[in-house]
């Protein structure tokens, strides 16, 4: 079956099976490497995207699913300001070691700050809690997003 | 890689055609988020032949007040939810969805998948069942709606037939006498099921309980009420014995199972500290 969708600002139409995840569509069709394979079970957040500017595991996602919505990698927020100050918070800190659960860590961090510019510790943990990291540590995660939080809009 | 198995793709706009394509194509399931179907698809534990989306059944997306109930969408997410006003005077509702797996799962999961997937650790589930939740049910030409309890007919089995739908789920607007809590044990917060879940729900007048309502998830083979914790707490005054009474009744309530999250002792007791704790929460909430 044909699906239509805007994937980062661009009209695309893929010809994909119903059976197929909308991950494996954007890897496996499209060549968007960013969205990483994890546990494919919705419980690591590596494959996480954006639907419709809605932070979901592209994993559990059907690929007819995206009809007429808009999807959002981190690809499509390369030149957007906060993700700039997000990515540059994310090296200064050292919040990067293998880089798999970066992006999807990256679209959490961005979808959290967008929607609460000034989130305490505990809310960038809950905003993270949903995308596991197993080399780096959550610890350079959480203060690189915290970093980005006085870099976006300093008091 | 686990490839999904193959299934035929349905995506009806309207409610009508949603039914009407239950009632006719062979061994059909309704998908919302598909947070649970899909990981479910991946394990070969179900095998439809094909998979009705409701996400695109606009009339289906709400969380409103009708007729002095709180009516919630069959695709209303558990953000949607918890971010309703209308959900404001029905904390342990909020308190559950507002935990469920997380952001990116409750951006796409429903508590009508929740419900219908029928787990004992389904976390919307008790906060729904003290407040006397209903659940409305379409299938061709006809619409009924059940107590939550009767939605539950075993462990991960509703009782639905293959042509019915749940297109809503409802509970009478709380009083402002009253208030709630839910409170879960879980190995980490975030995305695991729980070992023990607890809901109370209370209204008071002064110092006394009017009315007590509890249930509790992952101690029997659905969630359930407990009508006997209920009696202790109903007509009394709140205060420490009468909640450590409770609590105590609560343990002698459940008959939980030994599994890998945990043994029936540890669950029994528990299912008391839980208790006490959603109690002083709720009854903080009105104070």
């Amino acid at each position: 079956m044909e699906v239509s969708f805007e994937l980062n600002g661009e009209p695309v139409t893929v010809t994909v099976e119903p059976y197929v995840s909308l991950l494996d569509m954007l890897r496996d069709e499209m060549g968007v490497k960013s969205v990483k394979k994890g546990c494919e079970q919705g419980e690591c957040g590596a494959c996480t995207l954006l639907i419709d500017g809605v932070p979901v595991t592209s994993c559990l996602v059907l690929a007819p699913q995206v009809e007429s919505r808009h999807v959002t990698t981190i690809e499509g927020l390369e030149k957007n300001p906060l993700m700039i100050d997000l990515r540059e918070a994310f090296i200064e800190n050292g919040a990067v070691q293998c880089g798999f659960c970066t992006p999807g860590m990256l679209i959490s961090a961005y979808a959290l700050l967008r929607d609460n510019p000034h989130p305490s510790e505990e809310e960038v943990k809950r905003g993270i809690e949903g995308n596991i990291c197993r080399c780096t540590g959550f610890t350079k995660i959480i203060e690189a997003i915290l970093d980005a939080v006085e870099r976006i809009a300093p008091e | 890689m686990r490839p999904l198995p193959k299934f035929q793709y349905h995506a009806p706009k309207t409610l009508a055609e949603a039914v009407q394509l239950m009632d006719t194509l062979e061994n059909a399931k309704p998908v919302i988020g598909g947070t649970d179907l899909v990981p479910l698809l991946r394990e070969a534990a179900c095998s439809p032949s094909h998979l009705v989306d409701l996400n695109n059944v606009a009339e289906l997306n709400y969380v409103k007040e009708e007729d002095g109930f709180i009516c919630v969408g069959a695709t209303a997410t558990h953000s949607q939810v918890a971010a309703s006003e209308l959900m404001r005077n029905a904390p342990a509702v909020v308190d559950a969805v507002s935990r469920i797996g997380s952001p990116q799962i409750r951006n796409r999961g429903s508590i009508t998948g929740n419900l219908c997937n029928a787990s004992p650790a389904a976390d919307s589930a008790p906060p729904l069942l003290v407040y006397d939740a209903e659940v409305k049910i379409v299938s061709i030409g006809d619409t009924v709606i059940i107590p939550l309890p009767e939605l539950f007919a075993g462990p991960k089995i509703n009782s639905l037939e293959p042509n019915e739908l749940v297109t809503e789920i409802r509970f009478p607007v709380p009083p402002i006498s009253s208030s709630s809590s839910f409170k879960r044990i879980s190995r980490r917060r975030a995305f695991t099921l729980s070992v023990v879940s607890v809901a109370a729900y209370v209204e008071l007048d002064g110092g006394d309980c009017t009315e007590a309502r509890v249930a509790f998830g992952s101690v029997a083979e659905t969630p359930i009420r407990a009508p006997g914790v209920e009696e202790r707490l109903t007509g009394e005054e709140m205060n420490n014995q009468t909640i450590s009474e409770a609590a105590e009744a609560a343990k002698q309530s459940v008959a939980p199972i030994t599994d890998v999250r945990g043994t029936a002792e540890y669950r029994r007791d528990m299912c008391g500290v839980l208790l006490k704790r959603a109690l002083n929460t709720a009854i903080g909430r009105l104070s």
